[in-house]
């Protein structure tokens, strides 16, 4: 098995079922996975951020960095390589935050807020969510099966293709 | 009962500052000194002069055009701006160590440190907050406290684990409640004995209780959202970087706005890894 990580602000897909897509330390960042189990077929982005509009530049050098142009961009590259939508398994986790009165830093919610105005636009609905709370994450997507883990607060909990 | 005690009989065996830093820290705060002692100090080791110009000329610290020699580089940044620069190579090896009570592999903490660094000095630019000195170095030696603190809550993991679950629970509480003292204070301890700038002791110090400062606010303040930033974004932010609280006093005080936030996280990124490059 070949662990391929994929970077903050960065996006990796594969259709090697020796890969596993894997992503650490998900703060107020999301990790997206999308996977087709006839193709097995799979992508994984860490964005940071929720809007390309904060910095137009950066979004065309770093499209990943931001939830909009990322998960556009992960999702015309998957079609490319074939996925189909009514197969296409959705899930998604990160969206934390430190504890914060004022609400400033509440950028996990306004990515997750981004992130289903994406999906709503492509007709992709989410498997799994895990969103929120102030623990980071670190994921993991299996190519061989689809199989999505989640690591948090030292719990491991697996999701398996439905 | 707490740790106090032992945690300061280690402060008394955390290992001195580099030399070279401890003589250019002198020089520091001095308007006299002749650039020709600085270089006399620097040049002998080709590594850290190279290094130097790398970081003169990194995107973070470049000013207009290439330095390529230490005399330029001088000239062009001035004794603080080096002063800041040795410091920074001098102490970056420091951070890479791994620290499993924070639950941070190697290299975790000089990623998160750097981030603060770079992201206090861009939050400032876009706020207006001009000749914040130190910004730099405060930004990287900030968490310094975790080295000392590690190992005693590796000790205690069982306790830390319970206190962290009860919900909004603040990490800085809980190492003040567990062993005495949180790693801000631990940290401005270590750098109080190595007998760095009154504001760099402060600035570390004070990075989770940002109101309660009565100097140096704005140093504390920029380096205390920085670091909540830094750890949003989930960078170095461990087991428990999350568990941290955003000070409610010190976002009314500078005006911050989401749209600040966001739009320093974008620039810091690059920034960070390009320093990381040469840090490390
Ligand atoms: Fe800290
Ligand atoms: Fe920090």
């Amino acid at each position: 098995m070949t662990l391929l990580v994929v970077d903050i602000a960065d996006m990796q897909i594969s259709n090697n079922p020796g890969d596993t897509l894997i992503t650490y330390s998900l703060g107020s960042c999301l990790g997206v996975t999308i996977y087709d189990p006839v193709l097995r077929l799979g992508g994984m982005i860490h964005c940071m951020l929720p809007s390309s509009k904060v910095d137009k530049e950066k979004a065309k050098l770093r499209p990943s960095m931001f939830v909009d142009t990322g998960l556009q961009l992960m999702l015309s590259r998957l079609y490319e390589s074939g996925l189909r939508k009514s197969r296409a398994v959705v899930n998604v986790a990160g969206g934390a935050q430190v504890l914060d009165s004022q609400g400033v830093f509440k950028i996990g919610e306004r990515n997750f807020t981004v992130l289903r105005k994406v999906l709503w636009k492509n007709g992709l609905l989410m498997q799994t969510q895990e969103i929120g709370g102030n623990k980071s994450r670190t994921i993991s997507l299996a190519i061989a099966n689809g199989r999505f883990s989640i690591k948090s607060g030292g719990k491991l909990v697996h999701y398996d293709v439905p | 009962m707490t740790y106090l005690k032992q945690i300061e009989d280690h402060i008394d065996r955390f290992p001195e500052m580099p030399p070279l830093s401890q003589q250019l820290l002198g020089y520091l705060h001095d308007p006299q000194v002749d650039f020709t002692i600085i270089k006399e100090l620097v040049q002998y080791d080709p590594g850290l002069t190279a290094n130097i110009l790398k970081l003169a000329n990194s995107v973070h610290f470049g000013a207009a055009g290439k330095v390529s020699s230490l005399q330029t580089a001088l000239a062009r940044l001035g004794t603080e701006k080096i002063l800041e620069l040795v410091l920074s190579l001098t102490v970056s090896s420091r951070l890479k160590v791994s620290l499993p009570g924070y639950g941070l592999q190697a290299k975790d903490l000089l990623r998160h440190s750097i981030w603060t660094a770079v992201a206090a000095q861009e939050l400032a630019n876009l706020l207006n907050m001009k000749q914040v000195e130190m910004i730099f170095t405060v930004g990287l030696l900030h968490d310094l406290g975790l080295l000392l603190l590690d190992p005693f809550i590796q000790t205690e993991r069982l306790r830390f684990n319970q206190a962290v679950d009860a919900p909004e629970a603040s990490f800085e509480q809980i190492e003040q409640d567990i062993l005495g003292l949180d790693h801000a204070r631990a940290g401005g301890m270590i750098l109080a004995k190595w007998q760095l700038t009154p504001e760099i002791v402060a600035g570390v110090q004070g990075h989770h209780q940002p109101e309660q400062s009565t100097q140096y606010q704005d140093l504390i303040f920029l380096i205390h959202l920085a670091d909540m930033l830094s750890l949003s974004e989930g960078i170095g932010t461990g087991e428990y970087g999350l568990q941290h609280n955003v000070s409610p006093h010190t976002v009314k005080a500078v005006g911050l706005k989401k749209k600040h936030l966001e739009y320093v996280a974008s620039k810091t990124l690059d920034k960070m890894q390009e320093l990381e490059k040469i840090l490390s």
